[in-house]
């Protein structure tokens, strides 16, 4: 490496940094997302006590994850994350048919909290890889997301395990970060 | 910036160095060892397992000594001990086959008597079976570890069940699936979803945990209930699983290992060190008093620093499960 080359390397160029909140209940697939925006090794993932913070270059952006654990035990603390969100990612595990009540109740919980208002929302319909996944338009009709008009949100299918539909949902929160 | 500069050129320089001094050390090497040789009488093998003690000091030396080895026989053997204990052979007839080939391979490449050297082979048969049974061990808990839990294994199923009875003996589940399950720190009503990552690995390691420690097991449960300090057991027990498991794939654990085992070190092997690191852990966790449970991450990884620590910088490092009595919080 010559020295120049050093040299470009350590000027500093001034990025935009946004700061990403990542939610939904356990087992949802937040830290393989993480992961995978990381471009980390997802084999061994296991259960989230507490929370990770990872930073990610994408587009120009300096993307600062927060991937808080789902477990219902520490859900009350999410709260204390939300100062200065730019974007809410909320991740659902399309395969637990079982909770998708419970979910959308949590959902609902984040869009009626003031420190959240206006904050765009992109929901990760996630694992669209298991044979019996919801797809995308029935999790958004089983939430009614329809009736967020508050907001710009987006729903993206994907399946964080196999890397599919992150990108996308990556491309949706720059385009539409909000203008400060 | 300049600075910033100077101390990447400087970066880039001692890794130079550092690659000279490898070269060095490659075109050196042999000529001490051949000096060595004609001075003490003994080969490089011979010297290590007469001069350095045993433990972790005398396998690590035997294990660079046979990788490094010039003579083709040696490496042949070498890469049948590779070849068996990957394919996870190293036992029974096969291990017997296994140490005997490199044994005397090594005695007949250097010349030496064995009616004179009767302490040699035993030394060296010992460590081989040591440093190769490591690599054995790490191929069973990857395997474990990518092994789901499967809620249709009557096996998996079993062995959930007596973890629970384990840890709460006086209190039976009401059923299969329940909140209970979240009083022994699993996070929603079925523990089958906690345990991807660490597949059965998990549960083997808490299991072993809850039996053979089983007063230290609910000790560490009812700190894990604390008000402030409280924590969710069988979830950090799993996070522990996955550090146990790093430590093992890279590395770190040889130290530990080479310490403690004086035989083909066996999955007993790792459940130990994870019954360490739970022990210790806990303790950990309660002297650095956090706020709440969001502190975990960065708590686990000063954990995680301190144990890889020791493991690099003390060669004599070797773990032992501390039972103490009831630590007051």
């Amino acid at each position: 490496m010559g020295l120049l080359s050093i040299l470009r390397k350590l000027k500093s160029q001034p990025e935009k940094e946004i700061r990403i909140l990542l939610l939904g209940l356990d087992n949802a697939g937040k830290t393989t997302i993480l992961k995978k925006l990381a471009a980390e090794d997802v084999a061994h993932i296991t259960p989230t006590q507490g929370f990770n913070i990872k930073s990610v270059q994408s587009e120009g952006f300096k993307l600062n994850v927060w991937d808080i654990g789902g477990q219902r035990k520490i859900r009350p603390y999410w709260r204390n994350y939300f100062d200065h969100t730019d974007v809410l990612i909320y991740v659902i595990d399309s395969a637990d048919q079982k909770r998708l009540e419970e979910t959308g109740y949590e959902l609902a919980e984040l869009l009626a909290d003031e420190k959240l208002a206006e904050v765009p929302l992109l929901i990760f319909a996630n694992k669209q890889d298991l044979l019996h996944a919801s797809s995308a338009a029935e999790i958004a009709q089983g939430l009614s997301l329809h009736m967020i008009r508050d907001r710009p949100w987006q729903i993206q299918a994907c399946s964080a395990i196999v890397g599919e539909g992150i990108k996308d949902g990556i491309e949706w929160v720059s385009a539409n970060v909000k203008k400060k | 910036m300049i600075a910033k500069c100077s101390s990447k050129m400087f970066l880039l320089l001692t890794q130079n160095f550092k690659y000279y001094l490898s070269c060095l050390y490659y075109y050196i090497h042999p000529a001490v060892k051949w000096f060595l040789r004609r001075t003490t009488g003994l080969c490089e093998l011979q010297r290590i397992c007469y001069g350095a003690p045993e433990g972790a000091p005398r396998n690590f030396s035997v294990e660079r000594s046979l990788l490094q080895s010039r003579s083709k026989e040696i490496q042949a053997a070498v890469a049948y001990l590779n070849r068996t204990s990957k394919e996870r052979q190293f036992k029974g007839n096969k291990l017997e086959f296994a140490l005997q080939y490199i044994v005397e391979t090594v005695l007949v490449v250097k010349k030496i008597n064995a009616l004179a050297h009767p302490k040699f082979p035993i030394l060296l048969r010992q460590s081989v079976e040591v440093v190769w049974g490591y690599n054995q061990l790490e191929q069973e808990i990857v395997c474990l570890a990518g092994t789901h839990f499967d809620s249709s294994n009557k096996d998996h199923e079993a062995k959930l069940m007596e973890l629970w009875s384990l840890l709460k003996p006086d209190a039976p589940l009401r059923s299969r699936v329940t909140k209970q399950w979240q009083e022994i720190g699993f996070q929603g009503t079925d523990p089958k979803t906690d345990f991807r990552g660490m597949g059965v690995l998990g549960l083997e390691n808490l299991l072993y945990f809850a039996s053979k420690y089983n007063s230290s097991a609910k000790q560490v449960l009812a700190h894990s209930h604390h008000p402030q300090f409280g924590y969710a057991f069988a979830i950090v027990g799993i996070n522990l699983t996955s550090m146990a498991y790093h430590l093992m794939t890279e590395k770190f654990a040889k130290t530990h290992m080479y310490n403690v085992c004086s035989k083909l070190p066996s999955i007993d092997s790792f459940h130990l060190l994870y019954c360490y690191l739970f022990v210790e852990f806990d303790k950990f966790w309660i002297q650095a008093r956090p706020k709440d449970i969001m502190e975990f991450s960065h708590i686990r990884e000063n954990f995680e620093t301190k144990i890889r620590k020791i493991l690099s910088s003390n060669q004599r490092a070797a773990f032992k499960v501390q039972v103490s009595n009831d630590l007051s919080i």
